[in-house]
C-alpha cells in the first residue's frame, strides 16, 4: 500500500504550496544560516559596542574558520557519499608531525615532507574506504578504528614534543628558505593584514562547489549517496567513489594541519583533536545529511562561519569556557531538527 | 450455519484519497473450515489484512467476530495475523518472543491443557532457549503461530505463509493449519499459488477490486477455474489485437542466452534460458519460484555458475550490465529519491552528459531528461521537481523512461505496473511494446496474467527454478485462455517436485 500513500501525496505537489515548500527548504539551508550568522552577529556587536566589528577581529575570525571549513569541505563530501569520517581531525594530527619530524628534526627539504604528509594523508584514507567499501564495516567503526590507530601513529613518530619550525630544538638546522617558504606557505603578509588561509578557504570553497555541482563525479556522487541499492543497478562505480571520497576528505584534513602548522608555527601530537565537533558541526548546521546525498560547499561554509563567531563573541564577552560549549551543543541539534523538518517538509 | 459464528466481513470500504481499496467487501468465514483468499496485487487483499491485524482503520462496514462487532482496540488477540516474513524479535529467543507483552504469571500450557496438544504438534518447544534469527523460517513462522494461539486468537489469517518454505515445510505448514481449524478456529489462508489454494482450502474466495466477486467450492474449485475468475470481467481486447502489432519473433535470433546456469542460493538449476530478440519475454511465477531471480540473473545483478551469451557471443557476468538495464520491482531500488525527476532520467548516462569525469554538460542533462519527459509522458511539473513529488505511476514511468534512455540492448523488468494506476499502465506497456517494436528485447518478471495478456509475445511458467515451454501470448483467444493455460502449466510444474 505504500504505493497508494505516494499517489495520494502527489495532489498536494500543488504550485503555491511547492514554491512556498521551495523559499522554505532553501531559507533553511542557506539563509537560515546567514540569519543566524546576522542574529548572532548583532547580539554580539551590541553587547561588546561593536568590538567585534573591528576590522582586525573579522579577518580574525576569517582565519579561525577557514581550517574548519577547509576540513568541512573535505568532510562533507564523505557525507554526500552517505559515508562518516571520525578521523580527519587525526589525520590532521598526523600531517602537521610528519612534517615537523621530518623536515625539522631529520632536515629533509620541506616539500618532501609536505609530499610524504599527504601521501600518509591518502593512505589512511583508502584503508577508510577499504574497510567500508569492500570489507563492508560501517564506516563509523572503521573511522572510529582508523582514528585511534592514526593517532597511534603520531604519538610514535611525534616523541611526544613539541616541535617550533620557526626556534627549533637545539641541534636542528632549518634552511632560511624552506622555513620562509613554509610560512608563506599559510601565514603570508597580504594586504590589509588578510589572512592567507582565508584566502585558501575561499579558494577551495569555489573548487568544491564546481565539483558537486558541476562535474559528473558531484552528480554521481549525490546519487551514491542518497540510494546504494539503486546506484549498483544503475551500476554506478560505487566503490570507486566512496575511495575518492574518503581520500578527499583525509586530503583536506592534512592540508589544513600544513596549512594551520604554517601559521602556527609549532606542531604537537595533539593537534586537530579539538577540531573533531566543530567541523562535524559546520557540515551538519550547513544542511548536509547524515543520511547522505545531501550537502553543499557553501553550507558548510555559512556553518563554519556561524561557530567562529560565536566563539569569537564569547570571547570577548569572556562568558567562560562553558557558555560556548552550550551554545555549540545548542546549536548543532537546532540545526538538525531544522533539518528533518525541512527534508520532511520536502518528500512527505 | 450459525451465522454467529466465525467472521463476518460485511460491506467493508476503505479508501487511500482517491484509491479505493475496498468496495463493499463481503466475506463469511467459518470456524473448523479453510478459507482460501485470492486475488491479484491491488485488489485489496493485503488492505483487508492491514484491517484485520489492526494495523488501518476502515471507513464503513462491519467485522463481527462470533457475533459481537470487532474493532482493533476491543479484539486485537482474537484476530491473529502470520506474515509471509514473520514478524517478530530476531535478537529475542522463541520462549522470549512467544511471551514477550504477556501478562506477568503466565505458563506453559499443561498436559490435559485445550492448547497442549496443539503445542506439542507446533514443535517449538526445544527451540524455546534458541535465538529466533538464527533458526529457519519455518520455527519463526511456528513460533509466530504459538503467539498467537497463546494470546487465544480465534481467528488464524495467513498471508502468503508458505512462499519462502521448501515443499516439505510446506506440507507440514498445510497439515498444521488443517489442525488449527479442526480445533474449532476460523482459518483464512491469502495465496498466489493457485494449486495450493485448491488443494487445501475448503472454499476460496476470489477478490476483485475491492469486492468478493465469488466463492469456489466443491466441484468447482480448482486451479484453472481459480485463475479463469480472477481474470474475468478484466476486460481486454484478444492480445493479438491490442497496441501495436506483435511481432512472434522469427525465433532465429536470440539477444540473450544463459546455458546451464545455477543460482549461487540455488533457486534455478542447470537453466537453458534464451530470450528472442525485438521480442517480449514474460516470465511467470510466484514468489519464490525464481523467475524474479533469473531475470536478476540476466541483468547481471545476480551471481550465478555457467555460461551467458549476448548476440550469440560469449560474454563474462560482469559484461552483462553494460547491454542489459535493469528496473527493479521496488522503486527504492530503481529511483533515487533525493534527485530531481530530470536528474533521475539521466543518472544512467555518462559520456552523453559530460566532457570526462569533470564537466557536466548542465544543458545537455536538461535536453536530454526534457526529451525523455515528453517521449515517455511523464506528468510531472517540472524537471526540478524533487521525484517523489510524482504519482506512483510517474515515478514508474520515470524510472522506465530511464532505462530505455540508456539504450540497452535488452531491457529486464521485475513486475513493471506493481502499485500503478490504470492509465499508467497502459502508458507502461505502451513503452514497452514500443522499445521491443524498434528492435529491442524485454524480459520481464510478472506475477499477474493480465500484465503478460498486455504485453508479452512469449511467456514462460516458472516454478521451482524451471521454466515451461514458451506460450505463444497473442494465440490465446482471451485472458481466461491464457490464465487456464497458466494454472494448469504450474500445477504440472509442482506435483513431481512435491513428490519426488
Amino acid at each position: 500500500m505504500a504505493q497508494v500513500s505516494e499517489d495520494i501525496a502527489a495532489p498536494a505537489g500543488r504550485a503555491g504550496w511547492r514554491q512556498l515548500r521551495w523559499a522554505r527548504t532553501t531559507l533553511a539551508r542557506l539563509g537560515g544560516v546567514t540569519l543566524a550568522v546576522l542574529i548572532v552577529g548583532a547580539y554580539f556587536s551590541v553587547r561588546t559596542h561593536g568590538q567585534i566589528l573591528i576590522g582586525s577581529n573579522l579577518l580574525g575570525i576569517l582565519r579561525g574558520l577557514s581550517s574548519i571549513a577547509i576540513m568541512g569541505f573535505g568532510l562533507t563530501v564523505v557525507i554526500i557519499a552517505g559515508e562518516i569520517d571520525l578521523s580527519f581531525a587525526m589525520v590532521y594530527g598526523l600531517s602537521t608531525n610528519i612534517v615537523a619530524i621530518l623536515w625539522v628534526t631529520h632536515g629533509f627539504p620541506v616539500w618532501v615532507a609536505i609530499l610524504i604528509a599527504f601521501g600518509a594523508a591518502i593512505l589512511v584514507g583508502a584503508f577508510n574506504a577499504f574497510f567500508t567499501a569492500v570489507v563492508k564495516i560501517p564506516s563509523f567503526i572503521a573511522t572510529l578504528g582508523s582514528s585511534t590507530l592514526v593517532f597511534g601513529l603520531t604519538l610514535y613518530i611525534g616523541q611526544t614534543q613539541n616541535i617550533s619550525y620557526q626556534f627549533p630544538p637545539i641541534g636542528d638546522a632549518v634552511h632560511k628558505s624552506d622555513a620562509s617558504f613554509f610560512h608563506d606557505l599559510g601565514s603570508a603578509s597580504l594586504p590589509g593584514g588578510f589572512p592567507e588561509e582565508g584566502i585558501w578557504a575561499l579558494g577551495l570553497l569555489v573548487f568544491f562547489s564546481f565539483l558537486l555541482t558541476r562535474t559528473l563525479f558531484g552528480f554521481r556522487l549525490k546519487a551514491i549517496g542518497g540510494s546504494r541499492a539503486a546506484a549498483r543497478v544503475v551500476r554506478l562505480p560505487v566503490t570507486r567513489y566512496i575511495f575518492l571520497a574518503f581520500v578527499i576528505g583525509a586530503c583536506m584534513a592534512c592540508l589544513a594541519g600544513i596549512l594551520d602548522f604554517s601559521f602556527v608555527g609549532s606542531a604537537s601530537p595533539d593537534d586537530g583533536q579539538a577540531d573533531l565537533f566543530p567541523v562535524f558541526a559546520a557540515v551538519i548546521i550547513g544542511g548536509a545529511s547524515l543520511s547522505g546525498g545531501k550537502g553543499t560547499a557553501l553550507g558548510t561554509v555559512g556553518g563554519a562561519l556561524l561557530l567562529a563567531v560565536l566563539a569569537n563573541g564569547f570571547a570577548l564577552i569572556a562568558a567562560g569556557p562553558f557558555a560556548s560549549q552550550l551554545l555549540l551543543g545548542t546549536v548543532t541539534v537546532g540545526a538538525v531538527v531544522i533539518d528533518r523538518f525541512t527534508s520532511r517538509g520536502a518528500t512527505a | 450455519m450459525n451465522a454467529l459464528v466465525g467472521v463476518s466481513i460485511r460491506g467493508l470500504h476503505k479508501r487511500y484519497g482517491d484509491t479505493v481499496a475496498l468496495a463493499g467487501l463481503d466475506l463469511e468465514a467459518r470456524p473448523g473450515e479453510i478459507l482460501g483468499v485470492a486475488g491479484p496485487n491491488g485488489a485489496g487483499k493485503s488492505t483487508m489484512v492491514k484491517i484485520l491485524a489492526g494495523e488501518v482503520g476502515w471507513d464503513e462496514g462491519e467485522i463481527l467476530v462470533d457475533g459481537r462487532p470487532w474493532s482493533s482496540d476491543v479484539g486485537s488477540n482474537r484476530v491473529a495475523v502470520v506474515h509471509q516474513e514473520p514478524q517478530l524479535f530476531p535478537n529475542l529467543t522463541v520462549g522470549e518472543n512467544i511471551v514477550a507483552g504477556l501478562a506477568n504469571g503466565w505458563s506453559w500450557p499443561r498436559p490435559g491443557d485445550e492448547h497442549h496438544t496443539l503445542f506439542e504438534e507446533l514443535d517449538v518447544y526445544r527451540f524455546r532457549q534458541r535465538l529466533l534469527g538464527e533458526l529457519g523460517l519455518a520455527v519463526q513462522q511456528r513460533t509466530e503461530i504459538t503467539r498467537a494461539l497463546v494470546r487465544d486468537a480465534r481467528v488464524m489469517l495467513f498471508d502468503e505463509p508458505n512462499s519462502a518454505l521448501t515443499p516439505d515445510e510446506s506440507s507440514e505448514f498445510f497439515r498444521l493449519a488443517r489442525q488449527l481449524a479442526a480445533a474449532g478456529r476460523v482459518v483464512m489462508l491469502i495465496s498466489h499459488r493457485l494449486t495450493e489454494l485448491a488443494a487445501n482450502s475448503d472454499r476460496v474466495a476470489i477478490i476483485l477490486d475491492g469486492r468478493c466477486v465469488r466463492v469456489l467450492e466443491g466441484e468447482a474449485k480448482t486451479p484453472e477455474s481459480i485463475a479463469e475468475a480472477l481474470v474475468r470481467g478484466i476486460g481486454g481486447a484478444p492480445a493479438g489485437e491490442a497496441g501495436s502489432p506483435r511481432s512472434v519473433g522469427a525465433g532465429g535470433d536470440t539477444a540473450l542466452e544463459l546455458v546451464r546456469a545455477t543460482d549461487h542460493a540455488r533457486l534455478f538449476r542447470n537453466l537453458d534460458f534464451a530470450v528472442a530478440k525485438g521480442t517480449v519475454t514474460a516470465l511467470i511465477g510466484v514468489e519464490g519460484s525464481g523467475g524474479r531471480e533469473i531475470v536478476q540473473a540476466c541483468a547481471g545483478l545476480r551471481r550465478f555458475s555457467g555460461q551467458v551469451r549476448v548476440d550469440g557471443r560469449p560474454r563474462r557476468q560482469g559484461q552483462l550490465q553494460r547491454s542489459v538495464s535493469f528496473v527493479a520491482a521496488d522503486r527504492a531500488e530503481s529511483l533515487f529519491s533525493n534527485l530531481t525527476v530530470g536528474e533521475n532520467l539521466v543518472i544512467r548516462l555518462d559520456d552523453e552528459i559530460s566532457h570526462g569525469v569533470l564537466g557536466l554538460r548542465r544543458r545537455r542533462m536538461r535536453a536530454l531528461g526534457e526529451d525523455l519527459r515528453s517521449r515517455f509522458d511523464v506528468k510531472a511539473p517540472g524537471l526540478n521537481v524533487g521525484v517523489r513529488a510524482l504519482s506512483g505511476g510517474n515515478q514508474q514511468k520515470v524510472a522506465i523512461a530511464a532505462a530505455v534512455g540508456s539504450k540497452p540492448h535488452v531491457l529486464a523488468l521485475e513486475e513493471p505496473t506493481r502499485g500503478v494506476d490504470i492509465s499508467s499502465k497502459a502508458e507502461i506497456y505502451e513503452i514497452l511494446r514500443a522499445f521491443a517494436a524498434d528492435g529491442g528485447t524485454v524480459l520481464l518478471f510478472c506475477t499477474e496474467i493480465p500484465e503478460v495478456y498486455e504485453v508479452a509475445d512469449r511467456l514462460h511458467v516458472v516454478s521451482d527454478g524451471r521454466l515451461s515451454e514458451p506460450l505463444a501470448v497473442p494465440s490465446f483467444a482471451d485472458m481466461e485462455a491464457l490464465a487456464k493455460a497458466v494454472a494448469s502449466l504450474e500445477a504440472h510444474a509442482r506435483r513431481p517436485t512435491v513428490a519426488a
